[in-house]
């Protein structure tokens, strides 16, 4: 992605205004009673997935180490790439998986989405090591701690003057695959509980039985599921301004803020896609 | 090191073109729906041409919006844009003669909702910010809809979920081989996601011209129009279909032909197999 | 038995086919110097360093493959659904979306440079002749494969997805992989070969990208050859890896445990890769030691 801009709020930590707080929880609210009225509990269980899914994107993609254009240079540590694609690479690989583990239930669906995005995200932060080290002679360094939380390796003396560190460490490694693993989860949510309300509503509206709609229903909940996975993760990645070293980051402070996005963006397209048959052939 | 953002000033104000791209593409779509009366969908290329109108808009407004710096790229915006209009455009096409009406309402209300969540909880404090993700998601919602309609003649969503198959000599009704349950959906949502940030994405800069930036929209549209032409062959009558490739193909030609005069118009020089030219600041 | 058998090597001939895909995806973003090294491709004229490269900026790169890819399956399955047989349709939709890709970059190469007319670098017609030809050569391997693969994944394997959809989750993975692993080797060894190996760009040396060759001025094409020469292969091994994984252990271990098979697997091979590049890393500090500058630039 093309780095553009500089970050508006490098600084300090705003926290939402009141007006924002307020907001989401009338949003939340609101668009739970609305899918308990449209869907009665099923619709009500069904956007409490989508709910969590969405929140277990925005706070997977702080996770998510990613540098941007300067770590292309060498200039600043973690992938170089944008944040909302490359989580949406992970998240959607996931998505993937656990479309395919569908027939086998909830909980092996969702850990399936899961272990989907982080393997995509550990071979790739994998492969994004070798070339740094093997490619470029360069060993991984952070720039915002001087010591990995895990390992215990010290950076500043690795750092080649003049940038802000380089490579991936392993800290960030680890994020980068919890954050792919959140993603997969929740985007597998998300396409789990639209397709369940899919499957029980067409059938009845169309005539017809349950594999002959089988396609609509999972072209929808698919589209659907990824749609709001975009928009949860571009919330995200504003919140970030764009990039993170990962978890140790003082950045990863911020994710309340997405958390309360995520959750009441949710909320909203959830209900809408909830909703979708209730004014077919109203009109 | 990142580049900063710069747009020229002057050109058509921001307002006047949205009225031109809601006016304009609310009405393309309407014309559409005189297909009812016609015994093939011949005028289906209207939906692809009320995309062309969004998407020029849409880039003006990607440019006011992004002229603020937001720390993750251009193409973030396209994405949360189409993915919250695929939510607004699937959502509207189930109120049958209304669809245009209610697609752009909900997704005003959805974009507005992302807006005020971007500024006052993650707070992007950006004072463009609700009003540009609304129109983007209005933007993103007539596209998804103007280029399903273009494919399978229809803005009505049982027509978007129902297709034909042939076998063996006969007609059978089939919901796999539609825009929905066939996926073609995102097909259209990545055409209209690409499509809607390109254009300013490929001429920001300090050289950057509001008309050249609109035509380069234009053409993006047309573009899109031609795969969707091309895709269309699968659901609709091959005469329809082939009116649907020819006027894109001519729309093509006519902008690509005229950015390429206007890219022209605005380079330093135009040269063919020169070398470098120092500038005469020195490097 | 047969079934798995059959499975596995749908399995094989995905991996090495996203393998094909994944280097010529690589290959073909550093000729057009798309994705993140953009940023220095666009920063140097600003410098006053005006060249003769590809500027060639569609998004980044994983949207930019999400598009073309979705494409290529969209158009496929509806030559399909046309009742054209499926290798034929699938290359007749690859080579359509490689036009659009086509377009796209000399849009977005005339519509950068000409917006750079203030620092008085010149529109080189000659680059859209002779380099959009090479990157649409390179990125037609790169949809057809990944087509294919998604093809494989919804025909043979079973995957509920229909084929665009595939398209589009597999297209976006294509690019996150090709960009992360890719984008570094050609952003620093490439662009910055005047810098010193084994270290950082320096922030001041920004934009002071080599434009001149062994043999005149250096343009897109010989970026190309240098890619292809360790990120290209290196963004292959990742993405057919991630596929291979990806499908391995769902079709060989799902029968276990009803399904937990397949997971812990996948815990495994997470592991081992957790593994892999703790060892690298160890052996990269202890190889090129500690750097013996004094630290100043902390911050």
């Amino acid at each position: 992605m093309t780095a553009l801009g500089a970050p508006k709020q490098a600084g300090g930590f705003q926290p939402p205004t009141a007006m924002g707080i307020v907001l989401s929880v009338v949003l939340i609210i609101v668009a739970l009673a609305l899918s308990f009225l449209l869907v009665q509990t099923a619709g009500l269980v069904a956007l409490i997935g989508i709910i969590i899914g969405g929140v277990l994107i925005g706070f997977g993609v702080h996770f998510v180490p990613v540098g941007g254009a300067p770590a292309a240079m060498g200039q600043s540590p973690g992938i170089a790439t944008g944040v909302a694609m490359l989580a949406a690479g992970a998240g959607l690989a996931g998505l993937f998986a656990g479309a395919w583990a569908a027939p086998l239930g909830l909980a092996i669906a969702a850990a399936s989405g899961a272990i989907g995005g982080g393997l995509l995200m550990a071979i790739t932060c994998t492969m994004v090591n070798v070339i740094y080290v093997f490619g470029m002679g360069i060993p991984a360094a952070s720039g915002k701690v001087a010591k990995d939380p895990i390992t215990g390796d010290t950076f500043p003396e690795y750092k080649s003057q003049g940038t802000e560190g380089h490579g991936l460490p392993f800290i960030s490694w680890v994020g980068g695959v919890i954050g792919g693993a959140l993603g997969g989860l929740g985007g597998t949510l998300i396409y789990l509980e639209l397709l369940g309300i899919y499957q029980a509503q067409l059938p009845v509206i169309l005539g017809a039985t349950v594999e002959q709609i089988a396609p609509v229903a999972v072209s929808l909940a698919g589209i659907f599921a990824i749609g709001m996975f975009l928009v949860n993760a571009v919330l995200a990645a504003y919140n970030i301004t764009g990039t993170i070293e990962g978890p140790h980051d003082p950045k990863f402070k911020r994710f309340p803020r997405a958390i309360i996005a995520a959750a009441a963006a949710s909320a909203v397209a959830g209900v809408i896609a909830l909703g979708l048959f209730q004014l077919l052939g109203v009109f | 090191m990142t580049v900063k953002v710069e747009v020229g000033a002057g050109g058509v104000p921001h307002n006047k073109v949205m009225i031109y791209g809601l006016v304009g593409s609310f009405i393309f779509l309407y014309l559409t729906y005189l297909n009812t009366y016609l015994q093939a969908p011949y005028l289906a290329f209207f939906g692809g041409l009320a995309a062309v109108a969004a998407l020029v808009w849409g880039a003006d407004t990607i440019k006011h919006l992004c002229s603020y710096g937001l720390g993750t790229g251009v193409p973030s915006a396209g994405m949360i844009a189409l993915g919250s209009g695929v939510l607004a455009a699937l959502f509207g096409a189930t109120t049958g003669v209304l669809t245009p009406i209610v697609t752009i309402i909900l997704a005003a209300i959805i974009g507005a909702i992302t807006g005020l969540l971007a500024n006052h909880v993650v707070r992007m404090d950006i004072p463009a910010m609700v009003s540009s993700l609304t129109e983007l998601a209005i933007v993103g919602a007539i596209t998804v809809l103007g280029l399903a309609t273009m494919a399978c003649g229809t803005f009505e969503f049982l027509g978007m979920i129902t297709g034909t198959f042939t076998f063996l000599g006969f007609t059978v009704q089939t919901y796999g081989m539609s825009v929905i349950g066939g996926g073609v959906i995102a097909v259209i949502f990545m055409l209209g996601a690409i499509a809607i940030q390109h254009a300013f994405n490929a001429c920001l800069g300090p050289g950057e011209k509001q008309d050249r930036t609109l035509m380069l929209a234009a053409e993006c549209g047309f573009l899109s129009m031609i795969t969707v032409a091309i895709i269309s062959f699968a659901f609709i009558e091959t005469y329809a279909a082939l009116l649907a490739f020819l006027v894109s193909v001519i729309g093509w030609i006519y902008t690509y032909k005229r950015y390429i005069d206007l890219s022209k118009r605005d380079a330093y020089a135009w040269l063919d197999a020169k070398p470098i030219i120092e500038p005469k600041g020195g490097a | 038995m047969e079934e798995i058998i059959f499975g596995i090597g749908i399995t094989a001939l995905a991996g090495a086919l996203a393998a094909v895909a994944g280097a010529a995806e690589d290959t073909e973003s550093d000729i057009g110097s798309q994705g993140d090294p953009n940023s220095q491709v666009q920063l140097a004229p600003q410098m006053g360093y005006v060249h003769r490269i590809f500027n060639k900026a569609i998004a980044g790169e994983p949207p930019a493959y999400g598009l073309w890819v979705a494409l290529g399956a969209g158009l496929a399955w509806a030559f399909m659904a046309m009742q054209i047989n499926p290798i034929l349709a699938i290359v007749l939709g690859s080579a359509l979306a490689v036009f659009v890709q086509g377009v796209y970059a000399t849009t977005a190469y005339l519509g950068r440079t000409a917006s750079l007319s203030k620092f008085e670098q010149p529109v080189y017609i000659d680059i859209l002749k002779s380099m959009t030809t090479v990157t649409m050569a390179h990125a037609f391997v790169a949809i057809f494969a990944t087509v294919t693969v998604c093809h494989l994944m919804n025909g043979a394997l079973g995957h509920p997805f229909p084929l665009p959809l595939l398209g589009l989750v597999w297209g976006i993975a294509l690019g996150a992989a090709g960009s992360a692993t890719g984008n570094p080797f050609y952003g620093k060894e490439r662009q910055y070969q005047n810098q010193a190996f084994g270290a950082g760009v320096p922030i001041a040396a920004s934009g002071n990208i080599v434009r001149y060759a062994e043999a005149g001025q250096r343009n897109s094409i010989d970026n190309g050859f240098f890619s292809a020469k360790l990120g290209g292969p290196a963004s292959g091994i990742c993405f057919g890896l991630i596929v291979f994984f990806e499908l391995w252990r769902t079709v060989v271990f799902e029968p276990v445990a009803a399904g937990w098979g397949a997971i812990i697997v996948g815990v495994v091979v997470i592991l081992i890769f957790a593994i892999i590049d703790r060892y690298i890393e160890v052996w990269a500090r202890k190889t090129f030691g500690p750097y013996t500058t004094p630290e100043e630039a902390s911050s």
